[in-house]
């Protein structure tokens, strides 16, 4: 049965969790002027290699990337799927952690950090034990319940823009791609799209309708830097950690019963981690689970859920949190490269195989 | 199985509730200052809290003050000896002191928007008048609602366009922006009124530099496109009210010199008239008024250095980056500035216009 | 040969409705045992002696009887049917088989009555009584279909009851029917009283917070239940379908919105919707807004609330939670109450609730308000059990509130959304999202 819409529901609930907090900031900081330059660099090396992964993955209908590995050896397994695993897994520490600082510096000052990170590693583990179609429904029901408000708080946080900051717009220095702001930028681009090639058989989905998620999360990452940027102006707005929690923060509206609404968008962005969370855990398990078939996967799971609880308890301060993301760079990038590539080969490999 | 068990394992999180969580205070345990007062001491700050208290069938006002070396740590002392703990979430107006803001406001702004305690959206204000005096007065006086500071800049109760309204945000950003400043209201005790304006203080790079009258606050407002509906201009010949009113800009950029065509558009109506003057006369003498002030009001922002009006903001794409830098001190003072005021004179009220 | 009647004798002869006699239908003297609390004796008499008016020889009124139904010689088949409300004849105390025939039964059951606890504005008001032939019966008038299919299933071993399962050949998914099907046979020997024993008989965990089995009395809900291929059970003495699977869309979706037109359904669904939302949320929200995230108030409103807890003793999650119990405890009895008390219970509370509380600064006056709203809302949810159900997860909302502020109300509300999606009987989900066709997921 066809479920496009879960997964691409997934796909820009994921990307919308990942885009707010800390993407702007890293771009922000990466250059000067023209960040148009680096947004659409990140979007065209995002959208190639979802495509390029797409493609690889339709020679292989109805298997994961997993299967896909395993049939082609050993080797592929461990050069390609251990990476994999160590990027799901250091990706959810830095994310539990990031996050529930993030927490306690904008919204919850008073609330131990070990509570929040209990709260988000919690609901998490709940629903990735109740399986991978519990996971994509409860997307398609939070999407229902909070998107709408996320575009109207999207719409009214244009209140504040000046359009004269969007000069001036050419920039002929290219050196931001070498920066660690820069690269930093590139866990929004290239963390949430690996889902594709897991949920295969159980979900299946049309390649097409994933270019209409690319349609949401692309004015995403575009507004995510543009609105901080055309409210404050460069100077100011490299000034902020969360810029676009600030430019949310200027906004009034009088109409309104509650003062800081935007808590609410900030928020539901945060339920949105949850889900992607929740996709990592169920990711990282099912890996565990095809090299040992006999343990349970609620068990991996939660086992798993319990180290990286750990792992994040032993991070001190947002220093390490920003040490720990410039060393998931490498990671970061050796699976946003070779994954796609790999799968594309062997997709090809397969192909001549059979003729 | 373990899906129950997890299902359970929710039973723990009762605990916190009944235990009494952490530092989850109830509201009515929290003291929620709308107002507070900076003033700039020898050494450090005093810090004046305007604190609603809940009377019966009002709300009054208590002031609480403080002595130390930062804010925070007033705060805190203040919290230490009251009976329930100081928030600052609900903090709307933030008046300082004049000497203060000749010193700079940076440190203080700065210190809001990292601590986010303070709302960004809270209004700031100069108080150009003994400070310890103006809070003490707003104890005392009878009869005052507790709010009466938030009122007094609320859009839909006492804000009025010869107030410049200007957020905590907007002054961070004026001290961090190459091409743009910002006024603040002026603020002190009144005769019969509790507030009176005297103008604004015009802020460059967090600190006082000029002082413009508020006459001259309207234009500003009406060049930021901010309504001006309402406002009563008073010629020899008659009184009018102003209904709306917009700005065009048109800019250009030669040898290195900026130049600014501005055209504003007012709508009025004739509220009184003094003798019969012809709607042509009185528009002729409202345009002069007004273009007059316009460019008297240039002038004082030259010489000061300090673009409250965002001009620089027009000559960004003109200018590169690291130009625009200098935009205060290089290009600003050369610019050419030429308003153009179009006044039309939208209806005569409910009498016909005889004269002609 | 006389064993047949005596084993029927021994194994429900204590009973003391039961009727045992002999009788002459004219010239034939035949025997009769049934239960009497079932049958009517003196018509089904009469109508039997209508049908040996003729002269017959001997053996010939022995064929004669033996056409009146069918002949029945083993003894535990016998004694069901009579537990069923048949008729036996026998010709002699000793022959070695009877006849069951139907009588004129007792009215047991009362007449198709008016639907009582689920109420709807349009649509037709018959709902379905403790008999299930006759819900059965109404049934066919509703679906007037050659496609409809009823099985009967008698199940249970010390309580004899019938079970009977009707579904829609062609529309029905295959995959639920056929593990319904299954479920029943297998476990046909369980003694079936109440909706759990039917969930634990088609082995649907009973630890479920959300209702597996959606029951309604009306019969048009169940009618277009058959039409989106879900099967329906009767069970003899309960007066309501059961409807298998129950999923969200039965929440906020009755039939009878559909007799009225589009966008007025659409806006009474998207009301019940928000009903729902504002009942899981609004508790949590007041315990948020004043305990944990003041800030997100207006300052007018979160001056006014401070003024309204001045000198409420305790802190807004235990305020909330006493008065909750309060009104949970006025709603049960509220039910339980006959109705003549019943009034009284709702004044009293309602003054409790309303007034004094208030006054005594037990708690604030906004709190009054918070839950009058979220009564209010939670009764626009179509079904008790549904009711019952978000009355239930509120708290769940609740006590992430009181722990995480706003914070605590999203996790709250996703954590809800995450158990929904969990769900799933006989292999549909709960969320099944398009309402036709389930997928055969093992969620």
């Amino acid at each position: 049965m066809d479920r496009s819409l879960q997964v691409v529901m997934m796909y820009i609930l994921t990307h919308l969790g990942l885009i707010f907090f800390l993407y702007p900031a890293n771009i922000i900081e990466s250059t000067d002027q023209g960040h148009w330059i680096p947004i659409s660099l990140g979007i065209i090396i995002h959208i190639a290699f979802v495509l390029l992964y797409l493609k690889g993955l339709s020679f292989f209908p109805g298997r994961n990337i997993i299967t896909i590995y395993s049939s082609f050896g050993k080797v592929y397994l461990i050069l390609f799927l251990l990476p994999v695993f160590l990027y799901f897994i250091s990706a959810a520490i830095i994310i539990v952690r990031a996050y529930s600082e993030i927490l306690t510096i904008i919204f919850l000052a008073n609330t131990p950090l070990w509570a929040l990170m209990a709260l988000l590693l919690f609901i998490p583990l709940f629903l990735s034990i109740q399986g991978v179609q519990a996971i994509f429904r409860t997307g398609i029901l939070v999407s229902f319940l909070f998107l709408p408000f996320l575009l109207f708080v999207l719409i009214v946080s244009f209140q504040n823009v000046d359009v004269s900051y969007l000069y001036p717009i050419w920039n002929n220095d290219f050196s931001f791609i070498t920066k660690q702001s820069y690269i930093n930028s590139f866990f929004a681009i290239s963390g949430g799209f690996l889902f594709l090639g897991f949920v295969q058989p159980e979900i299946s989905f049309q390649r097409k309708k994933i270019v209409i998620a690319f349609a949401a999360v692309i004015p995403a990452f575009i507004l995510s830097v543009y609105i901080p940027l055309l409210t404050f102006g460069k100077a100011t707005a490299e000034t902020f950690v969360f810029p676009f929690v600030l430019a949310l923060d200027t906004i009034a509206l009088s109409w309104i019963m509650f003062d800081r609404a935007t808590v609410f968008f900030l928020l539901s962005l945060i339920t949105f981690i949850m889900l992607f969370i929740t996709l990592v855990l169920w990711k990282a398990s099912i890996i565990i689970h095809h090299s040992f078939p006999s343990i349970k996967t609620g068990y991996i799971v939660a086992a798993l859920t319990i180290v990286i609880y750990i792992a994040c308890l032993l991070i001190p301060n947002w220093q390490q949190v920003q040490m720990l993301f410039k060393w998931n760079s490498v990671l970061r990038f050796y699976v946003l490269f070779t994954v796609p590539l790999s799968i594309c080969f062997l997709g090809h490999l397969s192909k001549k195989k059979v003729y | 199985m373990l899906k129950k068990i997890i299902l359970f394992s929710v039973l723990p999180f009762l605990i916190f509730p009944l235990s009494g969580c952490w530092d989850n205070r109830d509201i009515n345990h929290r003291v929620m200052p709308i107002s507070i007062g900076v003033s700039k001491m020898d050494e450090g700050y005093k810090v004046f809290l305007q604190i609603p208290e809940p009377a019966p069938d009002r709300l009054g006002t208590r002031i609480v003050t403080g002595e130390g070396e930062t804010i925070n740590q007033i705060i805190d002392n203040i919290s230490v000896n009251m009976e329930s703990a100081v928030d600052l979430l609900h903090v709307k107006v933030i008046v300082v002191d004049k000497r203060l803001a000749e010193e700079g406001l940076n440190d203080l702004i700065s210190g809001f928007i990292r601590s986010r305690d303070v709302s960004a959206k809270a209004v700031i204000a100069i108080c150009d008048d003994d400070i310890d005096q103006f809070f003490q007065s707003m104890e005392n006086s009878e009869g005052q609602e507790g709010t009466i500071l938030l009122d007094y800049f609320e859009k839909y109760s006492g804000w009025d366009p010869h107030i410049a309204l200007s957020r905590v945000w907007e002054v961070y950003r004026s001290s961090h922006s190459y091409t743009r400043d910002v006024a603040i209201p002026m603020l002190k005790r009144g005769q019969t009124t509790f507030l009176e304006i005297v103008g604004s203080a015009v802020i460059k790079n967090g600190k006082l530099v000029e002082v413009i009258s508020s006459d001259e606050t309207l234009l500003y407002n009406a060049f930021k496109n901010k309504s001006t509906r309402g406002k009563i201009e008073v010629l020899d010949q008659a009184s009018v009210m102003v209904i709306s009113n917009d700005t065009d800009y048109k800019t250009e950029f030669t040898d290195q010199t900026p130049s600014l065509q501005t055209t504003f558009n007012f709508s009025v109506m004739i509220l009184e008239t003094n003798g019969n003057p012809s709607a042509q006369e009185i528009k002729k003498n409202l345009e002069e008024l007004l273009l007059d002030r316009y460019k008297a009001l240039v002038v004082k922002l030259k010489t000061s250095e300090a673009d409250i009006l965002g001009i620089g903001q027009h000559f960004r794409k003109e200018i590169p980056r690291k130009d625009l830098k200098n935009w205060r001190s290089d290009y600003y003072p050369n610019l050419e500035f030429n308003p153009i005021i179009h006044v039309d004179i939208q209806n005569y009220g409910n009498l016909k216009h005889t004269a002609n | 040969m006389n064993s047949l009647i005596k084993e029927i004798k021994d194994s429900i002869g204590e009973n003391d409705d039961l009727l045992f006699t002999e009788q002459q239908l004219k010239d034939l003297s035949v025997v009769l045992f049934g239960l009497n609390s079932l049958i009517d004796l003196g018509p089904t008499i009469k109508q039997l002696e209508q049908l040996g008016q003729k002269n017959y020889s001997n053996k010939e009124k022995q064929k004669q009887i033996s056409q009146l139904g069918e002949i029945k010689r083993n003894a535990g088949e016998i004694t069901s049917l009579l537990l069923d409300g048949k008729l036996m004849i026998a010709p002699s105390p000793n022959a070695d088989f009877v006849v069951s025939v139907d009588p004129v039964p007792v009215k047991l059951n009362r007449a198709i009555d008016q639907i009582t606890n689920e109420n709807t504005m349009l649509g037709p008001f018959v709902s379905f009584n403790e008999d299930s032939l006759t819900n059965i019966g109404v049934m066919r008038k509703h679906v007037v279909s050659e496609k409809i299919r009823v099985k009967h299933f008698l199940t249970g071993t010390h309580n004899k009851k019938e079970l009977s399962l009707i579904y829609y050949e062609g529309i029905v998914e295959e995959n639920l029917l056929q593990t319904v099907l299954k479920d029943i046979k297998r476990n046909s020997i369980n003694d079936l009283h109440s909706i759990q024993d039917v969930t634990k008989m088609l082995g649907i965990t009973p630890y479920s917070i959300v209702p597996r089995v959606k029951t309604t009395e009306m019969p048009s809900e169940a009618a277009q239940s058959l039409l989106n291929g879900k099967v329906i059970l009767f069970l003899d003495g309960l007066p309501f379908a059961l409807i298998l699977p129950s999923v969200f869309a039965d929440m906020f979706f009755l039939e009878s919105d559909k007799n009225l037109t589009y966008p007025l359904m659409v806006s009474l669904r998207s009301l019940r919707i928000a009903g729902t939302l504002i009942a899981l949320i609004f508790p949590g929200l007041y315990v948020a807004l004043v305990a944990v995230n003041p800030e997100v108030l207006r300052l007018e409103l979160a001056l006014s609330i401070a003024q309204s807890r001045e000198g409420v003793p305790y802190p807004a999650f235990i305020e909330i939670i006493i008065m909750l119990v309060v009104l949970e405890l006025i709603m049960e009895a509220s039910v339980r109450l006959p109705k003549s008390i019943g009034p009284t219970i709702t004044m009293v509370g309602g003054i409790i609730l309303g007034q004094a509380a208030v006054e005594a600064q037990l708690v604030s006056n906004l709190l009054v308000i918070v839950l009058a709203a979220t009564t209010i809302a939670n009764s626009t949810v179509v079904g008790v059990q549904n009711l019952l159900s978000i009355r239930l997860l509120k708290y769940i909302v609740l006590i992430f509130s009181s722990v995480f502020g706003v914070l605590g109300i999203l996790a709250g509300v996703f954590f809800i959304c995450a158990y929904l999606a969990g769900v799933s009987s006989l292999g549909v989900p709960y969320l099944n999202f398009k309402q036709s066709k389930g997928d055969g997921s093992h969620g």
